[in-house]
């Protein structure tokens, strides 16, 4: 086990939640409701942004934005406490880097939306179609977010080093 | 019934499924379940949320679009379920907790059926959000919660 890990799961916090047997599980089904929440908010958003259902103002369809925001900071809370529970299952897996790689990926394009983009969208009227860098937008945050799920599930499969 | 399912369990897809060596068999199997599960219930949120209030802003009549991707969501999950099923599918059938999820995704489905009908079927065009149409809505994300739980759970109550 790397040293990190090692030195992470011996303090006491590491050792009294693992020692909780429901902990882990509880996290488990929070994290998945967590992750319906995002997918389906954001998702709906994405779907807008890559110009389907026109006939939803793009403003209004961010409206779930919320509720994928706190699906995903349960999914932040939940995850964070399965690192600290057991770090030598993330560290050194492939898996994992990749899963927070595209955490990233997703949260800068999100950022880079708001921060750009966000203003145009009030200016778009009902029934309009979205320019080509809504598009980008939108299937790069779908894409990003399924990658995010397709490697949390592969996690305890793939690049574990065994 | 027992024997039928202990030659399921025993057949050579089964032992494909759980006993391969490939990512391509049972993690890509269990991985289509955890993406079509994001489209399923990701899709009934939408719907449910919108009857209760948020995204008032988006015409009721558009919601008609989120039925089919549920549909797909729901195929997918359908199909990787069976074959999850079928590679445990003595153990699966007497596990209680595995019954109780089967349950509450019959409940879930019936009541987006019901909230479909409600708003489109038939000449229906719901503009505003019909009576009765919250009790359901919050049946819904209770019962899919439910479902997503009992799910996680069959992992760890045998």
């Amino acid at each position: 086990m790397d040293p990190f890990s090692m030195w992470l799961e011996s303090t006491r916090i590491s050792t009294v939640m693992r020692n909780t047997t429901w902990l882990w599980p509880a996290c488990e089904s929070i994290h998945f409701i967590g992750l319906a929440l995002l997918i389906g908010g954001a998702g709906y958003f994405d779907l807008r942004l890559l110009g389907f259902m026109r006939r939803v103002p793009v403003s209004a369809a961010k409206a779930f934005m919320p509720w994928a925001i706190a699906g995903f900071g349960m999914n932040f809370i939940t995850g964070s406490l399965f690192f600290i529970m057991a770090p030598h299952m993330y560290v050194p897996s492939s898996a994992w880097w990749a899963k927070v790689f595209f955490i990233v990926v997703a949260g800068m394009n999100a950022m880079f939306f708001e921060t750009t983009l966000g203003s145009r969208v009030m200016l778009l009227g009902p029934n309009e179609n979205t320019p080509v860098s809504f598009k980008i937008v939108g299937g790069i945050s779908l894409f990003a977010w399924f990658a995010v799920l397709f490697f949390g599930r592969m996690l305890p499969y793939i690049g574990t080093g065994n | 019934m027992h024997a039928w399912l202990e030659a399921l369990q025993n057949s050579a897809f089964s032992a494909w499924v759980v006993g391969s060596d490939t990512i391509w068999a049972y993690p890509m199997i269990l991985t289509m379940h955890t993406v079509g599960l994001g489209i399923v219930v990701g899709a009934a949120v939408v719907i449910d949320l919108r009857l209760l209030g948020v995204g008032a802003g988006i015409p009721l009549s558009e919601m008609e679009r989120m039925f089919p991707i549920f549909w797909v969501g729901f195929t997918i999950n359908l199909i990787s379920g069976v074959m999850l099923f079928v590679s445990e599918a003595a153990d699966k059938a007497a596990q209680p907790v595995f019954l109780l999820k089967l349950s509450l995704i019959a409940l879930g489905v019936v009541v987006t059926a019901r909230i479909r009908r409600i708003l489109f079927g038939g000449n229906a065009r719901a503009t505003l959000v019909p009576p009765g149409a919250r009790a359901l809505a919050m049946g819904s994300l209770a019962f899919w919660a439910g479902a997503i739980v009992a799910g996680r759970l069959m992992a760890y109550l045998k």
